[in-house]
């Protein structure tokens, strides 16, 4: 990589401030990869703007160096997003953090793009309002990275993802232009320009200011956690569960091999090592609807083979139900180094045909394959354990998941349920897409990016790849742009 | 008429229409035909009639895979022998899928089933210029690819033909209940209407002014004395549907009244060829709930009738106006529910109208700033406007 122009440092100087432009290489490394960390592609520079202006400044500034740029917020992103390709300046919100208005009658906050998750359903909780998408990260990411993704969650079955509680958003074009999209009433005429921003994963601008729906908290919650004898028993007890026509807020399978890693790890749950995996049923609502469901769940997950229905007492036995889940992949770092977290959605009812394909998948290349998945609706996150210093394991890791990807479409699949298609998945689009279906999203793009300038080289396919000869990343790079 | 019977004759009639130049205007049922403004110039009607079929209803998974000229009716009928729903409510029970797609078309149970773009998980289509592509899938979580669905729902026809349809559907409540009040508190009662919309299980509620009751037919309370009947339809497991219920009777005297009494409201806003809407301007418009009130009262002082859906934030005010009262009446009109639109920091569109009210304006009031990036997309998938030219918002 080149270094940056001291011309183009000084433009960010002047756009956002001099304590808001990291340049030195040892300043540049931590913004290399996202939480996928086998890809890698160093910045040109990474700037810290504090207002819309300053982006919109930054991102002018970029134009005129003829440099691209990529939104970034908290880098947990799964896909490889909010990594830099081709010297590109990395725009990181993580000063834009005010939460601008919460109103609870509207039940809407206006935040800006480096607001943490969690942090925005803290704020909403007195008025007994929260931000419904919870991605693992929530603790983390920023609502900036979920509207970029589309972010999901657990509760995305009950609630939606991202999409779903977005109303308007401002955007900073590629030209610098400043735009606002939507509105906070909703039915604003026009195309739902909002709807196509969200899940957009950086490529039309950068967003720096959401308009966010927030929903009521529910009146009562009740989690239930179901031991199976397997997993695909337990897929059985989510069909069950769905058929029945019970909508619950989220139906989370955790397997044999995630069991015994968290009840190892700081996160233990009090799990049975002996169970092959768990289910962690959660209803919520009006405090009169749960009783029914709850036994109407409990008789479904028993009729489909589990050995043991609980009822969390209280709110302290709910979380500790919910620590074998959300603690599951700072578990699985005492499995290996590194973690592959897939991500890819089947139709529900090819939950257990498929689980078992996958398994024997990671098998076949004698990896540790592990599963931890929003089985409600039908999202697998098959979790590869390994060790990148490990060329050959790593060559095993990625043709595994080429043959999980391509099993799920198979099965009537996608290859994303909510950690995006970024530098990860690119190559893989053909197998859902025509070269004319795939035309129809450039064309998209170019309304909002015709240049191409706003996190270059990702989405779309390139087959062009050449493995980094560093030591120290010996990950891919990749080193064209868009075709 | 053009009617293509298969996929692959539409998107033939689409690039002939392209070849020579010449543009038509899509029709499903044409139940949402009044939408819009009127079309620039025309050689065709190109009907989505001969496109009808469900091909996959697959109950295990809630999903149906439908062509977009089948009746949203027959859909619901098939769905229901499986324990499912159709979470749309389009104004017409003769709306094809398509249609309902196209115009966005919201009902009042469209507070229950939530946005018609939250329903779509994936869309065949067949660009302006011509390509058949598809976006999304037949899963109920996808973020593979950007999501251009969003952008067909709600185009009115402009960008593409849709073709067929990846449907989400949803299991039938328990139970479902209709229940009128008699609501008091004059230009407060959208705010009471809100609070009734917000308990636990309602899928629709509206706020009648008393002009309009008498529309609805029988067996249904007086309006109160200053004028507004709330009727709210729960749909939900039972014990839910008791305790919201017996909420309203407590708050406003609420009674149980005929399951019809809901679509009859929906039929206030339908209807499109029956000659008494015929001689009406109907506005829509959006505030935000807390500005609901404030918005009402701008629409009544001006002698509109208003039924208010305040948990969609949604004002449907119609003016009287006949062919001899012209322009005039139209704009005073038009300036009316603009007024009530900035009142609720909303949006205000003229939603149908006899033609002569909708030539030589746009319905959708002054185009937001966005509308150059609106030319631009439609310039990208319908580059010779084909589709539907002219009817969208700033003239697209």
């Amino acid at each position: 990589m080149q270094p940056a122009s001291s011309r183009l440092i000084d433009a960010l100087r002047a756009a956002a401030g001099a304590d808001a432009v990291l340049w030195r290489a040892g300043e540049l490394f931590v913004y290399e990869c996202d939480a996928l960390t086998h890809h890698t592609g160093r910045p040109a520079a990474v700037v810290l703007p504090r207002t819309a202006d300053e982006v919109a400044a930054c991102v002018a500034a970029c134009a005129r160096e003829g440099v691209p740029f990529v939104p970034r917020g908290a880098g947990t992103g799964l896909s490889g997003g909010a990594i830099a390709f081709g010297g590109a300046v990395v725009i990181e919100c993580a000063r834009m953090n005010r939460i601008l208005e919460i109103d609870p009658v509207d039940r809407v906050a206006v935040v800006q793009p480096g607001v943490v998750n969690a942090d925005l359903s803290r704020a909403a909780a007195p008025f007994d309002l929260h931000f419904a998408p919870d991605p693992s990260s929530q603790q983390a990411c920023t609502l900036g990275g979920n509207v970029a993704e589309n972010s999901g969650g657990p509760h995305t079955l009950e609630y939606g993802s991202t999409t779903a509680h977005v109303l308007a958003v401002e955007l900073v074009l590629a030209s610098g232009e400043r735009v606002r999209l939507g509105s906070r009433a909703g039915g604003e005429p026009g195309y739902d320009l909002t709807g196509a921003v969200v899940g957009s994963e950086g490529t039309f601008g950068v967003v720096t200011e959401v308009t966010v729906r927030l929903t009521p908290v529910p009146e009562a919650v009740e989690t239930l956690l179901a031991i199976f004898p397997d997993v695909v028993s337990a897929c059985h007890g989510v069909g069950a569960v769905i058929r029945a026509g019970l909508v619950p807020a989220a139906l989370e399978i955790v397997d044999r091999r995630t069991i015994a890693a968290v009840e190892a790890s700081v996160y233990a749950a009090g799990l049975p090592l002996d169970a092959g995996a768990v289910l962690i049923a959660e209803l919520d609502g009006p405090a009169v609807a749960l009783p029914r469901q709850v036994e109407r769940v409990r008789t479904l997950c028993g009729a489909n083979g589990a050995t043991r229905v609980e009822v969390a007492r209280d709110a302290a036995e709910r979380q500790r139900f919910w620590r074998a889940r959300k603690g599951a992949f700072g578990a699985m770092g005492r499995l290996a180094p590194d973690l592959y977290v897939h991500d890819a959605v089947v139709p529900r009812s090819k939950l257990p045909e498929v689980l078992e394909a996958v398994c024997a998948i990671g098998d076949r290349h004698g990896l540790t394959l592990s599963n931890v998945f929003h089985a409600g609706d039908g999202n697998l996150h098959p979790n590869i354990s390994f060790d990148r210093r490990d060329e050959d394991e790593l060559r095993r890791v990625l043709a595994a998941g080429s043959e999980i990807l391509e099993l799920c479409v198979r099965a009537g699949g996608v290859i994303s349920g909510e950690h995006g298609i970024g530098a990860e998945k690119q190559d893989f689009m053909p197998l859902l897409f025509t070269p004319d279906d795939l035309d129809a999203m450039r064309r998209l793009r170019a309304v909002f990016d015709p240049e191409r300038r706003s996190n270059p080289g990702k989405i779309f396919p390139t087959t062009r790849f050449c493995v980094e000869s560093n030591p120290k990343a010996r990950g891919y790079e990749r080193v064209s742009f868009d075709p | 008429m053009l009617a293509p019977t298969g996929p692959e004759a539409l998107a033939e009639v689409v690039r002939e229409l392209g070849a020579r130049g010449e543009a038509a205007l899509v029709r499903g049922a044409g139940t949402e035909l009044p939408q819009g403004n009127l079309p620039r110039s025309v050689a065709a009607v190109l009907s989505t009639k001969a496109l009808t079929g469900i091909d996959v209803l697959d109950a295990d998974e809630g999903v149906a895979h439908v062509a977009a000229g089948t009746p949203v009716a027959a859909l619901r009928e098939q769905a229901r022998s499986e324990g499912l729903e159709v979470p749309l409510d389009p104004p017409s029970p003769a709306s094809t899928l398509g249609g309902a797609l196209a115009a966005a078309a919201l009902g009042p149970r469209s507070l229950g089933f939530g946005r018609v773009r939250e329903q779509v998980l994936g869309l065949e289509v067949v660009l302006g210029s011509g390509e058949r592509t598809r976006c999304g899938g037949r899963v109920v979580k996808n973020v593979t690819g950007y999501d251009l669905a969003k952008l067909y729902v709600g185009s009115l026809g402009t960008l593409c033909v849709i073709e067929h349809v990846w449907l989400r559907l949803r299991p039938l409540p328990e139970e479902t209940r209709v229940v009128a009040a008699r609501v008091s508190g004059g230009e407060e009662a959208p705010a009471a209407a809100l609070a009734a919309a917000r308990l636990a299980g309602v899928r629709a509620a509206a706020l009648i002014d008393s002009s309009l009751t008498a529309e609805l037919g029988g067996g249904l309370p007086e309006p109160s004395r200053d004028g507004h009947l709330l009727i709210v339809e729960m749909a939900s497991d039972a014990p839910v549907v008791a305790q919201s219920a017996a909420a309203l009777a407590r708050r406003h005297g609420g009674v149980t009244v005929p399951a019809g009494a809901i679509d009859a409201v929906a039929a206030l806003e339908g209807a499109a060829d029956d000659a008494r809407h015929r001689a009406a301007l109907r506005f829509r418009v959006t505030a935000r709930p807390s500005r609901l009130v404030a918005a009402y009262a701008v629409l009544r002082a001006a002698g509109a009738l208003v039924v208010t859906h305040p948990g969609l934030g949604l004002l449907c005010a119609r003016f009287t106006c006949a062919v001899d009262e012209g322009a005039k009446h139209v704009d005073d009109a038009f300036a009316t529910a603009q007024a009530a639109a900035r009142a609720g920091e909303g949006s205000a569109v003229l939603a149908a109208a006899p033609d002569f009210a909708r030539a030589g304006r746009d319905v959708f009031g002054t185009p937001p700033a966005s509308v150059a990036l609106m030319r631009r997309l439609a310039a990208e998938l319908d580059p010779k406007s084909v589709l539907n030219p002219g009817v969208f918002v700033g003239g697209i």
